[in-house]
This record gives structure tokens, C-alpha cells and sequence, in this order.
């Protein structure tokens, strides 16, 4: 039998759309592959330039000297006390965010009533959402002049006592918490029963049981939630933005640096790169490339530690 | 321990004692470290729910007030109206391109070697700082593609920032359908784009829905990738559906008056506290209202799912 000459032109068209359609949305997939290649491509290579204009590699990473318009008379390209910000509130954050995220994640999982796990679930949700500049709003109205009021006596009078790295690290810490307690949850979720009723069964508490069988079966998970925490506090921006408040890194080095107007990369980026033009454009770019390298390896970290974990 | 028994001069009860002990010691160590966990979780939930109270009490005054909402410097009307404008210019460019990708990576190709690139890719572009997809928007759309600071630059920005959360959610839509759905139309003849348009894409649906919902929350708080790429003040003619003009969003007027903008405006202090404090609260209710609505969505879609 021979199909009829219509139909056999309908199956044609029909084929021929399939191929069309496949064809785009492989386009679209490939896009992306397209997008960070890009942003890697482009940021490297407008970050090389200001090594061409007079900066160093090493005066570039250990001078604490941040100029590029020139402000001051004479153009310099100091981001060590910018990129050392970036690193001590980062650590600093993680460091406290963490054991409270773990707390709360092994809350939500092992010991939480179902009606309060209605409650929190969506908090968590909606927090992992906050937009930064809504934190950095009440971290300016409400967390500057408090920690002012308790550190600017200590300090002398000192007006702007509750800028800086102490206000900074707390914001952070409200950033970073929802990323690290809902990656946590799913980690510890991903741990099967079995190895929890193996625990009891051997005639642990559930202290034990938690802290013995569960954690360890989670532990890359957790190492990864941790990285991910450090992804986005290495990142934020508008938050940390507006409660540093400063635009040198502070010359005198005293424990009270805490509490006084500082820097790190991001707040630089988005107070100074608008005013910039030219040739200190240049030194923002550069300013993002590292900030783009720093979080592809928290990426590669985290990627590596869940390829590793036995439960996903 | 029989040998024990031999060897302790009263070992019976020695033992017992011991072991009675170590369940006192296990007791009271479970219960502290059961109620550390709860004070932990207490705090940290009550200190979410402080601050979603805080900024709707301290936004709720000028968010009843009818002026608040005002085209002037001192309402917020533009930065809402420019707000809802880019959110659509970028799900114009976002669904269907995220959506095209997800098809692509579920349907079309088997799990393998190229799933692996583009889930990859994927997990680095989510990592990147929003603040450096800013700076790259610069580069490439602002002064490459001659888009200068427009709101044009900006979606595109948002569409590279929001790319891979949105292929993330969509592919977990469409993972969700029922495999038998796919052969079945298969076994009736259509060819696989047939099948997705007719069968996948309408069963999926509810969860696209949500996901698209869930994105919509994203691109609305985003303020730091659009700083330089759409600009933070607004051209006197802002009720257009021009492309290629600069202009502010609620974030990123926000920001703008509490940091660079702070005192160079014509506004008294009292007016910037006023669109501070309000447009806080806008947001946070905005968020709100978009987490409950893909929240009973996605309980619609469950619902349905197993009533079938």
C-alpha cells in the first residue's frame, strides 16, 4: 500500500519541524555554555590590561593603597586591603553562620515537630530570596547606630564607629544563613533511615545518633554548604555595600578596626566604578576577575566535595 | 562476662552502678545538646520573623498613604513601574531561552557527557556575583553591543544572572512528568517535538508556572547587577515602553538613597526615610506574596497529581 500523497507530505513537514525545534533548543543550551565562557573571556581579558598602565602583580595584591582616579594626586592600585576585607568578613561570617545553620538544619531534620516545620520551611525560603539591598537597608537604619552606640565611647566619640567590618559580618551572617541551612537540610535528608535506625538500634541517644551517624554520613554535604555559604558571602555586595561605609583600609591596624569605616572588593566595585573612566576603569575589571576566580574555586571545591559524598 | 564476675571483688553491682552512671552521663548530654538545638532554632526563626515584622511595621505607614505611590521624586510610582517593566522585558528573553534549554537537556538528550558541560556551566554561572555579571554586562552589552545604560542591557544582564536558576527549576518541571505520557504519544506516531508541544509541555505546566513565579521573585530583587548596566536615575519622560532609555527599579532606588544618591536629591531627610522605609516594605511584601502564590500552586499541582 502507498500512503496518500497528502499524508506523506504531512509526516515530511512534521519531521522537518522536529529537526528545526531540536536544532533551536540545542542553540539555547549551548547559550549558556556560551554566557560563562564569555563572562570568563571578556573579564580576563580587560582584567590583564591595568598590568599594561603602570600596576604590578605584586603591588596590585599586597599594597593597601586603593587610587585609581587619582584622587589624592598620584594613581595607585593597592587592592590588598581590599581583597583582605573580602577575606576577614567572609571567614569571619562563615565561621559563625555555620554552626548555627548546622544547628538549625539538624533541628529541621532530626528533631523538629511537623507543625513547626510548616513555619520554617517557607522562612527559609523567603530569606534565601532577600533581596541584599533589604538587609543592607535595615543593617543602615537599624545595626550601624546600634553598634555605634556601644563601640563609638569606646573609641573615643568616634561618629562613624558603627561602620566597617563588625556591622559587615553581621550582615553577611543574615545573608549566608538561609544558603547554608537549606543546602544542610537537603544533605541530611539524602541520609537514609536505615542509618539512623542502625544508630538507635546499637542503643545511642539521639544526641549520639545525630552526632556519631548522621553528621559523619553528611559530612561532604555539609563541607559543601559551607562552600557555597562562602560563594555567596565572597559575592554580596549591596548589603556589605552600604554598612563598610570607608574608602581606604584603615592605617592603623588596632583590634578597633572592626568598628571603623573599611572596604572590600565589592563595596569598591559598586561605589567607585561609575565615577571611573578610562584608564581606571581598567583596575575594576580586575577587581572582578578576582572576584570571579575566587568564586569559580568555591565552585570546583564544592563541585568536587558532592561528587565525593556517598548519599545524594 | 563470666571472667569479669572472677576478677571484681564485688562485681555484680560495681557494674551496674557503672553502667547506670554512663545512661546518666548519655542523658543529660542528649538532653543539653536537644535543647541547644532548639534555642538555635528558635533564635535563628525568630530573628527571620523580626525581620520580615520589622520592615513591614516600619513600610506600613507609607504604604497605606495614596501619595506614596506618586510619579513624583517624592512616591515611588516610576521605580514600580519600572520594576514591573523589566521583570517583563526579562522573562521575555528568560522563559522561553531557559525553557528551550531545559527541553533540550530532558528530551532530547541522554544523561551523559554533554549534560554534564551544561550542568557545569550552569552551577559556575549561578556562582558568579551578581555584582561581576554587572561589570561583564558593561563590557560585553553596554559598550560592545552599543547598548550603553539602558534597560535593554540591563534584562540582558538579568537573563545571564537568572539563566541557570531558571533551567535548574524548569528541568525539574519537566523531569516530573510521567514518562509513560512521552511513549505513549510516541506510540501513536508523533515525533518527539509533536509529543513535547502536545503532551509534556501541557502536564508540565503548573510546574513552569511556579518556577517562572519563583524567578519573577529573583529578577525583582536584584539591584546589584543592574547598578551600571541600567543606570540609577530615571529621564523625565519614564512611562514608556522604550527599550533603550536608562532607569532605576524599587532595589535599586533603594539603594541609590540610602548610599551615593543619600542628600544629592531634592528630597528632605524625612521624604528619603520615607521611601526607604516604604520601599523595604513593598518588597518584602511583594516576596511574600509571590512565595505564597508558587507555594499553593505547587500544592494545586500535588493535589491534582494525585487525585489522578
Amino acid at each position: 500500500m502507498q500512503l496518500p500523497l497528502q499524508q506523506e507530505q504531512r509526516s515530511q513537514q512534521s519531521h522537518l519541524s522536529d529537526r528545526v525545534a531540536r536544532s533551536v533548543f540545542l542553540i539555547c543550551a549551548l547559550l549558556l555554555i556560551a554566557v560563562i565562557l564569555g563572562v570568563f573571556v571578556f573579564m580576563g581579558l580587560n582584567a590583564a590590561r591595568v598590568f599594561g598602565e603602570g600596576a604590578s602583580l605584586q603591588g596590585f595584591f599586597f599594597n593597601a593603597n586603593w587610587d585609581p582616579i587619582g584622587a589624592s594626586g598620584t594613581v595607585s592600585y593597592g587592592a590588598g586591603g581590599l581583597i583582605l576585607g573580602s577575606i576577614v568578613i567572609t571567614i569571619l561570617s562563615v565561621v559563625i553562620a555555620t554552626p548555627l545553620s548546622f544547628g538549625m538544619a539538624l533541628f529541621f531534620t532530626e528533631l523538629c515537630p511537623p507543625w513547626f516545620a510548616r513555619l520554617l520551611q517557607p522562612l527559609i525560603e523567603i530569606f534565601t530570596g532577600m533581596p541584599s539591598v533589604v538587609i543592607g537597608f535595615l543593617g543602615l537604619t537599624i545595626l550601624v547606630p546600634f553598634v555605634g552606640q556601644i563601640f563609638g565611647p569606646l573609641e573615643g566619640g568616634i561618629q562613624t564607629a558603627g561602620f566597617g567590618w563588625g556591622s559587615a559580618t553581621l550582615v553577611l551572617i543574615i545573608m549566608i544563613l538561609p544558603t547554608i541551612i537549606s543546602v544542610s537540610i537537603d544533605t541530611l535528608h539524602a541520609v537514609p533511615d536505615s542509618v539512623r535506625e542502625a544508630s538507635l538500634a546499637l542503643g545511642s541517644s539521639r544526641w549520639q545518633m545525630m552526632i556519631r551517624a548522621v553528621i559523619p554520613a553528611a559530612s561532604t554535604g555539609l563541607g559543601t554548604a559551607v562552600v557555597l555559604g562562602m560563594a555567596r558571602a565572597i559575592g554580596e555586595t549591596l548589603a556589605v555595600a552600604l554598612v563598610l561605609g570607608g574608602e581606604q583600609l584603615p592605617r592603623k591596624l588596632t583590634p578597633f578596626i572592626f568598628f571603623q569605616p573599611n572596604v572590600n572588593i565589592t563595596q569598591v566595585i559598586a561605589i567607585q566604578f561609575p565615577d571611573a573612566s578610562g584608564a581606571a576603569r581598567d583596575a575594576y575589571w580586575t577587581l572582578g576577575f578576582v572576584l570571579l576566580i575566587i568564586s569559580f574555586l568555591f565552585i570546583c571545591i564544592s563541585r568536587y566535595l558532592a561528587s565525593r559524598s556517598v548519599y545524594k | 562476662m563470666s571472667t569479669q564476675v572472677a576478677q571484681a571483688p564485688s562485681p555484680q553491682s560495681e557494674h551496674i552502678a557503672e553502667l547506670a552512671a554512663l545512661s546518666r552521663r548519655q542523658r543529660t548530654s542528649n538532653g543539653v545538646a536537644l535543647a541547644v538545638l532548639w534555642v538555635i532554632s528558635g533564635f535563628v526563626a525568630l530573628l527571620f520573623v523580626a525581620i520580615i515584622v520589622l520592615l513591614i511595621v516600619r513600610g506600613f505607614a507609607y504604604l497605606i498613604q495614596p501619595s506614596f505611590y506618586g510619579a513624583g521624586q517624592a512616591g515611588i510610582g516610576s521605580e514600580l513601574f519600572n520594576t514591573f517593566y523589566i521583570l517583563i522585558l526579562t522573562e521575555i528573553f528568560l522563559f522561553p531561552i531557559s525553557l528551550a534549554a531545559a527541553i533540550y537537556l530532558i528530551e532530547y538528550t541522554p544523561a551523559g557527557r554533554f549534560v554534564t558541560i551544561v550542568h557545569f556551566a550552569a552551577e559556575t554561572l549561578a556562582g558568579v556575583p551578581s555584582i561581576v555579571l554587572g561589570l561583564f554586562g558593561v563590557l560585553v552589552f553596554s559598550d560592545l553591543l552599543g547598548l550603553h545604560t539602558s534597560r535593554l542591557a540591563g534584562a540582558l544582564t538579568l537573563l545571564c544572572l537568572n539563566f541557570p536558576i531558571s533551567l535548574r527549576l524548569f528541568e525539574d518541571a519537566l523531569a516530573s512528568v510521567p514518562r509513560d505520557l512521552r511513549e505513549a504519544g510516541l506510540a501513536l506516531g508523533g515525533t518527539k517535538w509533536h509529543v513535547i508541544r502536545t503532551a509534556v509541555i501541557p502536564s508540565a505546566l503548573p510546574g513552569l508556572t511556579t518556577s517562572l513565579i519563583l524567578s519573577a521573585g529573583k529578577i525583582i530583587g536584584e539591584a546589584a547587577a543592574l547598578l551600571f548596566t541600567m543606570g540609577l536615575v530615571n529621564p523625565s519622560n519614564v512611562f514608556t515602553l522604550d527599550p533603550t532609555i536608562a532607569s532605576d527599579t524599587l532595589t535599586s532606588h533603594l539603594y541609590f538613597i540610602l548610599g551615593p544618591g543619600g542628600g544629592s536629591t531634592s528630597l528632605t531627610h524625612a521624604q528619603e526615610l520615607a521611601i526607604s522605609a516604604g520601599s523595604a516594605g513593598l518588597l518584602i511584601v511583594i516576596l511574600l506574596v509571590i512565595n505564597i502564590v508558587a507555594r499553593s500552586l505547587g500544592r494545586y499541582i500535588q493535589h491534582r497529581v494525585t487525585a489522578a
